[in-house]
């Protein structure tokens, strides 16, 4: 698909969209848009992981297309300034910011209406690429995070903006595809340049699907679809380290805010809760996923065991949060939780000791824990995945396992405390 | 004379449980041999409407979009909610849509109902679903209708008098910590109710509401098609260009398998049923606990 361009094919379309291409200043769509979300007057990390995968997708693009994209943070709140000045530093050449004491707590109803105001704003446009702003009509990417939040804000935004959006998303690429489709084509070829595929990882992990968001180009239906947006994974890229030499201008943006939509939700209490679960406070962590089925609670019994001996913390994947298996509801509210999922959709964590029993080792699992030191898989296929990230790999059932070790584990430590005291 | 009128949207599901859901050799999941059913975050939100009509003897309506044997998840749903009527949107022309154009079916249906003189008060949905798992229909349906957005809710109590909710809701900030947010909002509302809620019924006045309620909600679902509506496009009056593949802004452009990570480390192979390999194992593992080093 990359090699479009070869393959220039005969309708009208295709050479309709070169020409509009060839003519950079013409674009009516323009920049990428990364909707920053902050606690306690700080960027949330996932918000900094977005600009530096903003930065380098737009430097690449302005390479590829001699153009001269830039990356918009958008930040909403009360006394943000500050906030806004450090944005330039990790990436955004623009920072557009709107104060108010309504935007203090993020309120859907509220943000949505700001953000797809600036959005469609041509005023600030003016202060980031003079020359555009009488072609400006909205931006090109849109990037939210993928938290409660942003996923919510992000749904709502593009209702507003009535464009497509994909979420949860771990890998980004602007890329000319010719598409052939029976609705947005009428089945004829066309190019469609500076098209963002956006990859989401599906449930299960091991498969990958790539949302595109495209103008229905049939006549019948002729429609434009922009921004192309979606909502990004915390934790999948990374951000740029600070560099205080990047520049960017900060651009005070007042909000409309009605008071009709201010007396509709008012927040009467936050109270920011930390979960009891502390993988960071454990130097191991004893993991298990579907492996447990033959007998899900005796089985999950013998992990928490392994996991009591050790005094470590236990996770799970993200299959066993979705509670597949018959278990006593004191087993499965503790453990059966998305609070303990270890990978994209959860945690990440960096034991001393990572025990992985009965998981076959999904991408999403892996970066999860790969950060692990020392990594110990139990699993009945040694072909699984995991392997490729174990230093020691147990190929056998758990039921036979764990009971084994337990107990050796324990007769070693008492021995060694015996010795000790001698 | 109910004074409160409630509807519910909810989605039929493959079915996750064990047992049930079959994945094909690669680990994907295998759609044909699977079973479908009530979504189980669809159930989370039939829940929460079940708690209006136990508590402030609501009118509900259950609503999804799909295939015609979704009929069963409204089944499903009715016997959870005691649901008072059922909607069925189906029709082929809705297949294929993602989630703006699904908001749009959603939308549609949901005004037809107040058009019938049912002013819907607050509209349920789960917080996402476990296969598609965007999270963004739910969203995006409350803002076609207008209606005031509160996610992730986890308790909730109606002020019928002075039409308003006061709400506690999770939101989760992955990777950070999580807040507690207490809302009030003015009617109606949009909600999606969050995996964690949990509804009580304390007094023995609301517990024999309780019980009534369930009883008359799995005889009224023995009879599920009494209560049923099915609604194509055209009854719908939906616009053809707004839903389904052509209103759909978003493709699904391929699909494939996410490539093995390249592999970091290389593992020891350790035999699980010979004994003596496995005291090793116990050694190894109180050494890389003790702070040895490790080769």
């Amino acid at each position: 698909m990359a090699n479009a361009f070869t393959d220039k094919g005969n309708s009208p379309q295709t050479i309709k969209a070169e020409i509009n291409s060839g003519d950079v200043s013409r674009d009516k769509y323009l920049h990428t848009y990364v909707i920053v979300e902050h606690e306690d007057g700080k960027p949330l990390p996932v918000s900094l992981e977005m600009l530096g995968e903003a930065r380098r997708l737009v430097d690449n693009f302005n390479d590829k297309y001699s153009s001269k994209e830039k990356v918009v943070a958008l930040v909403l709140g009360s006394g943000v300034r500050n906030l806004c000045e450090e944005l330039p530093f990790y990436g955004a050449d623009a920072v557009i910011y709107a104060e108010s004491q309504e935007l203090k707590n993020s309120i859907n109803l509220i943000d949505t209406k700001v953000i797809a105001d600036i959005a469609k704003d041509k005023g600030p446009i003016r202060e980031i690429s003079p020359d555009d702003s009488n072609d400006f009509i909205r931006p090109r990417y849109m990037f939210f995070a993928a938290d409660n939040i942003g996923r919510q804000l992000s749904s709502t935004v593009m209702a507003e903006l009535e464009s497509g959006l994909a979420s949860d998303i771990n890998k980004l690429i602007i890329e000319d595809l010719e598409i052939k489709h029976e609705h947005k084509t009428k089945g004829k070829p066309i190019v469609y340049e500076k098209t963002l595929e956006m990859y989401r990882p599906d449930f299960s992990g091991f498969l990958w699907t790539t949302i595109l968001c495209l103008d229905n180009k049939n006549p019948a239906i002729q429609r434009d679809y922009h921004p192309q947006a979606c909502s990004i994974i915390p934790g999948v890229f990374s951000p740029l380290s600070r560099d205080t030499s990047r520049k960017g201008i900060i651009i005070n943006y007042v909000p409309k805010i009605s008071e009709e939509d201010v007396a509709k939700v008012k927040v009467l209490d936050r109270t920011a809760i930390t979960s009891s679960i502390d993988f960071d406070k454990h130097k191991c962590v004893v993991s298990f996923g579907r492996g447990i089925k033959d007998s899900p609670e005796d089985n999950t019994r013998l992990v928490l065991k392994l996991a009591e001996v050790l005094d470590a913390e236990v996770g799970v994947t993200l299959p066993i949060s979705k509670r597949p298996f018959n278990v006593g509801e004191s087993i499965g509210s503790k453990y059966f939780v998305p609070d303990r999922v270890i990978g994209t959709s959860g945690r990440k964590v960096n034991p001393l000791l990572y025990i992985a029993i009965g998981i076959s080792g999904a991408v999403q699992h892996l970066a999860g824990m790969k950060e692990s030191e020392f990594v110990i898989s139990i699993n009945t296929d040694e072909y699984s995945q995991i392997r490729d990230e174990s230093d020691i790999f147990v190929k056998g059932s758990l039921e036979e396992i764990l009971p084994v070790l337990i107990e050796e584990i324990r007769e070693q430590r008492a021995k060694m405390i015996m010795r000790v005291k001698e | 004379m109910a004074s409160l009128r409630v509807a519910v949207i909810v989605k039929m599901e493959p079915d996750f449980s064990e047992g049930n859901v079959s994945y094909n050799s690669d680990g994907t999941l295998n759609r044909a041999e699977t079973k479908n059913i009530l979504g189980p975050h669809s159930a989370i939100a039939c829940r929460a409407a079940f708690y209006t009509k136990v508590i402030y003897g609501a009118e509900i309506y259950v609503a999804t979009m799909g295939p015609p044997i979704a009929d069963s998840a409204l089944q499903q749903a009715q016997l959870i909610s005691n649901a008072d009527n059922l909607y069925l949107f189906s029709d082929r022309i809705f297949a294929g849509a993602d989630t703006l154009a699904t908001a749009e079916v959603l939308k549609t249906g949901i005004n037809m109902i107040q058009e019938q003189g049912k002013k819907v008060d607050i509209v349920f949905s789960g917080h996402r679903a476990s296969d598609g798992e965007t999270g963004q229909t739910g969203p995006q349906t409350a803002w076609k209708l207008g209606y005031t957005f509160l996610g992730n809710v986890i308790s909730y109590y109606v002020d019928i008098e002075n039409r308003k909710i006061r709400a506690k809701r999770l939101i989760s900030l992955q990777g950070f910590y999580d807040i507690i947010e207490e809302v009030e909002a003015l009617l109606p509302v949009f909600i999606t109710v969050d995996p964690l809620y949990k509804a009580n019924y304390d007094t023995i006045t609301q517990r024999l509401a309780f019980m009534k309620h369930r009883k008359e909600a799995s005889k009224k679902a023995q009879d599920y098609k009494q209560y049923l509506n099915v609604l194509n496009a055209q009854q719908l009056g939906v616009d053809p260009k707004l839903v389904g593949l052509p209103g759909s802004p978003t493709i699904v452009y391929k699909v494939e398998k996410i490539p093995k990570a390249k592999p970091t480390r290389r593992a020891t192979m350790v035999d699980g049923s010979d004994r003596g390999q496995i005291v090793e194992l116990a050694t190894k593992i109180n050494q890389v606990l003790s702070g040895a080093v490790v080769e």
